[in-house]
């Protein structure tokens, strides 16, 4: 009899947690499922418009420049970097120029400055070097 | 020289795609073509690049008669309408452009269509390869680009020497598992060190700028952080947990198969990166 009690009133509580637990689980998925994977993405397709320090230092025998630190929009590409050092040096497409991070490696054109700022800066600064000559190839 | 033994980086190295490469119609006809040119099928190592294709494409068609007579670097890739990036792997591009969820219902896209031109590089979209030769130099970028993340300096790749930094170039071009195999084991088991950062990038659908953040492979009190979690910690719209079933809609793509969630993800940049030590994650919506 108090075995059969003890049943009873155990099962009522078993059902009602077994309760909580679905009405937990619908919770949890019901955000998931009114998330729009296309409203999602355009937070992430939206134009950093933030600006970073860049810090240009000559090696060798490369030009100094009058100013070596620019801010420069952070969702542009490495390749709008190369071109602004370009045209403040007065060089032509084929002068040789050669474009590092921290005297360390040479990102790819299409990389995007604010990755490399984020993975790469000092004290929020990052560091370019240039030069006329491979350096670090 | 053998590499050590690991059957996951093997089977990565192993990974191929078929491939269809067709001659853009137009530009057939222009280059002197006479009658239907017959596409090139071919079975490409999903590590591989496309300019490493490139001379045998040439001279298959250089045999159909046609009349080029441009440098290697004119010829370029494209999958409808969209130029391919001749400095990403063959598998990446696969997974990015194809968009194939392997978890779907329906069979992969295969053989891969790709068309190849040999006129109008689309310099405006695609990055002008000075020579063949760029593709080993942004190659050995990005392997140092990856070494910076994990130690704050280049100083593992440059004390390599320069024989074994070319054997690194070398064993890829060749196919060849143990020579690029017993150089790389070195760099991305990082001699036994934690790196201070996974070398990893995030492509999303629809032309979203790619994703590179330091991502650190422990958390504060010093476990070891999941592939689930850094995908959550940068991207919550899209993986609202860091765990495998609360995550319905996206999915993490990497050599063409959904990896596990709860993997380290210092476990996942040893075994899953690509050869120029990158964990390239191609996030996928809907199924």
């Amino acid at each position: 009899m108090s075995i059969a009690n003890s049943d009873t009133t155990t099962f009522p509580n078993n059902s009602s947690s077994s309760t909580s637990l679905n009405t937990n689980l619908v919770e949890n998925v019901n955000p998931q499922v009114s998330l729009n994977p296309a409203t999602a993405l355009e937070k992430y397709k939206k134009k950093d418009s933030s600006k970073v320090v860049v810090r240009f230092r000559a090696i060798g025998n490369a030009p100094i420049l009058k100013q070596n630190f620019y801010k420069i929009t952070a969702s542009n590409k490495f390749q709008a970097v190369i071109q602004f050092l370009r045209k403040e040096l007065n060089y032509k497409a084929s002068d040789p120029l050669f474009l590092y991070i921290n005297s360390a490696f040479s990102p790819a054109p299409d990389e995007i400055v604010a990755n490399l700022h984020k993975c790469f800066s000092t004290d929020q600064h990052l560091i370019i070097n240039y030069c006329t000559s491979a350096a670090w190839g | 020289m053998t590499a050590p033994q690991n059957p996951i980086t093997r089977a990565i190295w192993d990974g191929t795609l078929p491939i269809k490469l067709s001659l853009d119609t137009t530009e057939a006809a222009a280059l002197g073509a006479k009658t239907i040119i017959e596409p090139y099928f071919i079975e490409a190592p999903r590590c591989s690049y496309f300019p490493l294709l490139t001379s045998q494409l040439r001279k298959y068609f250089g045999d159909m008669m046609l009349n080029f007579i441009g440098d290697d670097a004119e010829i370029w890739y494209d999958v409808d309408g969209t130029p391919l990036k001749w400095h990403y792997p063959i598998g990446l591009l696969y997974d990015l452009h194809t968009g194939y969820r392997p978890d779907s219902n329906s069979p992969p896209p295969l053989p891969w269509s790709v068309t190849v031109h040999f006129k109008d590089f689309p310099a405006d979209k695609l990055i002008r390869a000075q020579a063949i030769d760029a593709t080993q130099d942004f190659f050995m970028s990005m392997i140092k680009e990856a070494d910076f993340l994990r130690n704050g300096s280049t100083k593992k790749v440059m004390n390599l020497s320069k024989n074994d930094q070319t054997q690194l170039w070398d064993g890829l071009w060749s196919k060849n598992y143990d020579r690029f195999w017993s150089v790389n084991y070195r760099l991305v088991m990082n001699d036994g060190q934690m790196p201070r950062h996974i070398p990893l990038r995030i492509y999303l659908p629809d032309n979203c700028p790619v994703l590179q953040e330091p991502v650190s492979p422990l958390d504060d009190n010093g476990n070891p952080l999941t592939l689930g979690d850094v995908l959550h910690q940068i991207l919550p719209e899209l993986f609202p947990s860091s765990l495998p079933s609360e995550n319905s809609f996206a999915a993490p793509v990497i050599h063409g198969v959904i990896p596990q969630l709860d993997m380290p993800i210092v476990r996942a940049s040893q075994n899953l990166c690509y050869p120029d030590n990158f964990l390239h994650i191609v996030v996928l919506l809907g199924i």
